[in-house]
């Protein structure tokens, strides 16, 4: 089975863009910087510009925008805070861009039962103020301050993953309206549900290609007693590598666990300003718990990571001490890119077994080093999920290719060791032909639901599944 | 096609003894746990791997027989009664278990596996697997994956499908697939998640033939306490009162007095019996953390009213306070000629109003009610007492349970926790779930199995059916759900 999409005529295109911005007056955009800025994320930027930009605020304007467009056969992208790292806002055949962050209240919180409702257009942090008085966090943090509904549309995740899982974990349900414009919720407040398809996980992680996301039910967390933050660092890679496979092994319930090689170290120090640190391979960690509990952790990984050659411990048990060390950390992306002058970067994101963790980076570095071009490696190492930063010329096509080339071998690798080319930044426009080596047949069902739930293909069409 | 030619195609795709068509010999499945619904397949067939698996599939999608999967025969909910015009597609013979890698701690098996041979056959590594429903002695890890099934420590430790990597499915064409990823987080990593959709599918996307599961290492040590308490309700806040003080206990259980009652004659638990409800809260990890963590608890238990406190000394003891939760429901089996399980799941600050509103219900039809359950994630197992041989009781039983299971809907629960949806709850999938989401769950089925030959008639209702069960609701007259079916 394939997939098709075509660009209705202009006629339609215009008559479609008029009615919205009669219907909507200034929050209808059809400015060119505004459509611009919809067009990409943070990834790499390759023109695709919506037609239209919209700003609903509620379910049933997005269901009368979604009506309209499905009738007219004009594709629909959603756009949350415009943070995603593999083309899913481009604008492949122009269309409506639906920015949603107009959606922005907190709905419902429920503290005794540690879930709360929010609209899609809420970012993370806003959530966090906005729930700070109940003792309750939402831990989910993939360094960008995204909102909640872009998170669920590409099953994010992040650096504390390992301790609390990722979206996929801590959605119990939503309301999403599919391109007819029916709104339907899924899930329910219960922690669990045996009751039909899980339509829930279905939507989570769609990227916008089988429906809208407005609102979303998420599972809550108690702020730890304590939280501590501890550095060490190492000769080589292979032995922080080896102490993370260690620690996971024993099932020390780290809530972070980050790895940054020492071209990642010297990048970010520059960047971030960071003192006292050397250019090595080092670890970042984070322990979450009670004060005795936090402690058997720390003397329990200390242990581990001595006898792999670790350093001494430089603890950050501060906020602001934490803050400086995991914003050096969110921003290891902004520093990559700033590393070499004239250069940019982008990332992989590949994510193995971690038995086969300390291989893959190893394979990944020759792979990069073959290619004569500089990277560095920054991962999610507790559950297997690491980046590539590769640099490159941004003006030299060819450059370019080579950067491109190496990504696509080093997915390719992780795949081969049974992993993935995506922990948690998802398919995009990017990496199609990865989908296709990953998933084979299975690729085909994907193709069969989504023409099931978006007959006309309007919702975000040529992105994450490929179209043949 | 002639039924002659199906049969004479089968017996070339599956040896002799894989092929089960005498009546004598179909008769053991002839039901699932839900025994009160029986019926005879049209022929059992027991393949031996996955080619012939995929062979008997694709043979009857060209005869267009229906196809009922099965494992254990342990289900609750009768997903896997058979269908006398289907073929009844046992595991039972794919059993083995291909791979261990105690680094990544992963299993790959065969669905005819049991639960509890996994966690046995990779203890030497220091792991095992963690969802653990009653049944686990007997279930396999394919009526597991088609169930999404929990048990008491899927509250700190998730449900099936948090703890599956990676499916081989047979789709209803023949073909198979590989869903998700041997990766650690990223069950799930590029394009739509379907290894989620074929979790709790009951059958009627694929029949799978491969799982890798996730292992988790074992803790060092393993603690329970026991809570009594003088009032359910009681109990009920007391749960409450654990997750809110940020505590995620490994299990977190709760027993009602006439639960205590049935196991105390039967297995000798030790179980307070002046209570009128009991709390089972496990504490698991390192020695620190289990001393550290029982103690919050208890301050926790205390200051919500529990009259009495004891926490197990020994692992003897604390496998005897949980062999009592464990065999709750065979021991009411004992105190019952029959008895009706449900499983709806309910957010968990209403738990006193809804354990209130059952013991209402249970004077208003005159049935006996145990209340077992994993209180921790608010999953509610009432046991509605009846005898089928009394004129009249299994329709008030199954009245009971149908408000019991509308009323968790309409507190922002669900129908069904654990245990599927199956033949049981199918009308209240009407009752959860509106024409839309419903559509949408047609829609899938379609994509996967377009003339509706994977276990027919079960876990989503046509609209249909739900038209005309509003109409037997509204109007209150009796047709019998199901009365098609044979009873015992």
């Amino acid at each position: 089975m394939t997939l098709t999409f075509e660009r209705p005529d202009t006629s339609t295109v215009s008559a479609t863009v008029d009615a919205l911005c009669k219907t909507y007056g200034d929050r209808a955009v059809t400015s060119h910087a505004v459509r611009e800025h919809h067009s990409h994320g943070e990834g790499m930027q390759d023109a695709g510009l919506p037609d239209v930009v919209v700003f609903p605020e509620s379910n049933d304007e997005v269901a009368s925008i979604l009506r309209l467009c499905n009738q007219a056969r004009i594709p629909v992208i959603a756009y949350g805070t415009g943070t995603s790292l593999e083309g899913h806002l481009k604008a492949l055949y122009g269309g409506v861009c639906l920015d949603l962050s107009r959606m922005n209240r907190v709905l419902e919180v429920n503290a005794e039962d540690l879930d709360c409702r929010v609209q899609a257009g809420v970012t993370r942090e806003q959530l966090n103020v906005d729930i700070r008085h109940t003792g309750l966090f939402f831990p989910i943090d993939p360094g960008a301050n995204a909102s909640i509904g872009g998170m669920s549309a590409t099953r994010a995740s992040g650096t504390n993953a390992v301790r609390y899982g990722t979206m996929r974990e801590n959605i119990l349900g939503l309301t999403v309206v599919t391109p007819e414009g029916r709104i339907i919720r899924t899930g329910t407040r219960a922690k669990k549900s045996s009751a039909g398809y899980d339509l829930t996980r279905l939507y989570i992680g769609s990227e916008g290609t089988l429906g809208i996301i407005t609102e979303i039910q998420l599972r809550l967390f108690g702020v730890p007693e304590r939280i501590s933050a501890a550095v060490t660092q190492f000769e080589d890679v292979q032995s922080a590598v080896n102490a993370v496979i260690t620690s996971m092994q024993l099932g020390i319930p780290m809530a972070r666990i980050e790895l940054l090689d020492e071209v990642q170290m010297d990048a970010s120090i520059k960047y971030s300003k960071l003192e006292g640190f050397a250019i090595k391979p080092t670890l970042f960690m984070e322990f979450h718990g009670t004060e005795a509990y936090v402690s058997e952790q720390i003397e329990l990984m200390k242990s581990i990571t001595a006898e792999n050659g670790g350093s001494d411990y430089r603890f950050a048990d501060k906020p602001e001490e934490r803050s400086k060390l995991w914003k050096a950390r969110h921003d290891a992306y902004w520093a990559g890119m700033n590393y070499l002058p004239g250069k940019q970067a982008f990332s992989t994101d590949t994510c193995v077994p971690i038995s086969r963790l300390a291989d893959c980076v190893k394979a990944a570095k020759e792979e990069v080093a073959k290619s004569g071009l500089v990277c560095m490696i920054v991962g999610h190492v507790g559950d297997g999920n690491f980046h590539v930063l590769i640099t490159f010329d941004p003006h030299s096509a060819e450059e370019r290719e080579r950067a491109e080339v190496a990504a696509d071998r080093i997915a390719h690798i992780a795949i081969g060791m049974g992993g993935t080319c995506t922990g948690e930044h998802g398919i995009g426009i990017h990496k199609l032909d990865a989908l296709k080596a990953e998933h084979g047949e299975a690729v085909d069902v994907m193709r069969t639901l989504k023409r099931a739930l978006d007959p006309n293909n309007i919702m975000n069409p040529g992105k994450t599944i490929p179209m043949q | 096609m002639q039924a002659a030619n199906f049969f004479e195609a089968l017996s070339n795709v599956l040896p002799p003894d894989c092929i089960k068509t005498a009546a004598e010999d179909m008769r053991p499945y002839e039901c699932d746990g839900l025994s009160m619904y029986r019926a005879l397949p049209k022929c059992v067939a027991l393949p031996e791997n996955e080619a012939q698996l995929a062979a008997v599939v694709k043979l009857c999608h060209a005869h267009r027989i229906p196809i009922v999967a099965r494992g254990a025969g342990t289900g609750l909910s009768g997903g896997a009664m058979p269908d006398p015009n289907a073929l009844l597609l046992s595991t039972a013979k794919m059993m083995r278990i291909l791979d261990v890698d105690p680094l990544a701690c992963t299993a790959r098996v065969q669905p005819g596996v049991r639960n509890l041979a996994i966690s046995e056959a990779v203890a030497v590594h220091g792991l095992y697997y963690a969802p653990d429903p009653s049944s686990q002695i007997a279930c396999t890890i394919g009526g597991n994956v088609a169930e999404n099934s929990g048990g008491v420590h899927c509250l700190k430790y998730g449900l099936t499908v948090h703890n599956v990597r990676k499916l081989r499915v047979v789709l209803m064409t023949g073909e198979i697939i590989e869903v998700g990823s041997d990766s650690l987080d990223s069950v799930a990593p590029g394009g739509y998640d379907v290894l989620a959709l074929m979790i709790g599918s009951e059958g009627l996307l694929g029949i799978v033939t491969e799982v890798t599961v996730k292992l988790t290492p074992k803790p060092q040590l393993a603690q329970v306490a026991m809570a009594s308490f003088a009032s359910v309700e009681a109990a009920g806040a007391a749960v409450g009162a654990i997750i809110a003080a940020g505590i995620i206990p490994g299990g977190l259980e709760m027993m009602d007095r006439i639960a205590t009652e049935a196991v105390e004659g039967f297995v000798h638990a030790g179980y307070d019996l002046t209570a009128e409800a009991i709390l089972l809260c496990e504490s698991d990890g390192t020695p620190e953390e289990v001393a550290d963590e029982i103690a919050r608890v208890s301050d926790v238990l205390r200051q919500a009213g529990a009259t009495d406190i004891k926490v197990s000394q020994n692992e003897a003891e604390r496998l005897r306070y949980w062999s009592g939760r464990k065999n709750a429901f065979p021991a009411t089996g004992r105190i019952s000629p029959d008895y009706y399980c449900m499983d709806g799941t309910i957010p968990r600050k209403e738990l006193p109003r809804v354990l209130n509103e059952i013991a209402r219900l249970s004077g208003k039809y005159g049935l006996r009610c145990a209340n077992v359950f994993h209180a921790g994630d608010g999953n509610l197992h009432p046991l509605i007492m009846f005898d089928a041989n009394v004129p009249g009781e299994l329709e008030r039983a199954e009245e009971f349970g149908a408000e019991v299971l509308e009323l968790c809907v309409e507190v922002g629960g669900t129908i069904t926790g654990e245990h599927g949806v199956g033949i049981e709850k199918i009308n209240q999938m009407c009752v959860q779930f509106s024409p839309k989401e419903l559509t949408r769950m047609h829609e899938i089925k379609h994509a996967f199995d377009e003339h509706t030959l994977l276990n027919p008639g079960k876990a989503v209702p046509t609209l249909h059916r739900c038209a005309e069960f509003g109409k037997m609701r509204v109007t209150r007259g009796k047709p019998m759900p199901f009365a098609e079916l044979e009873r015992f």
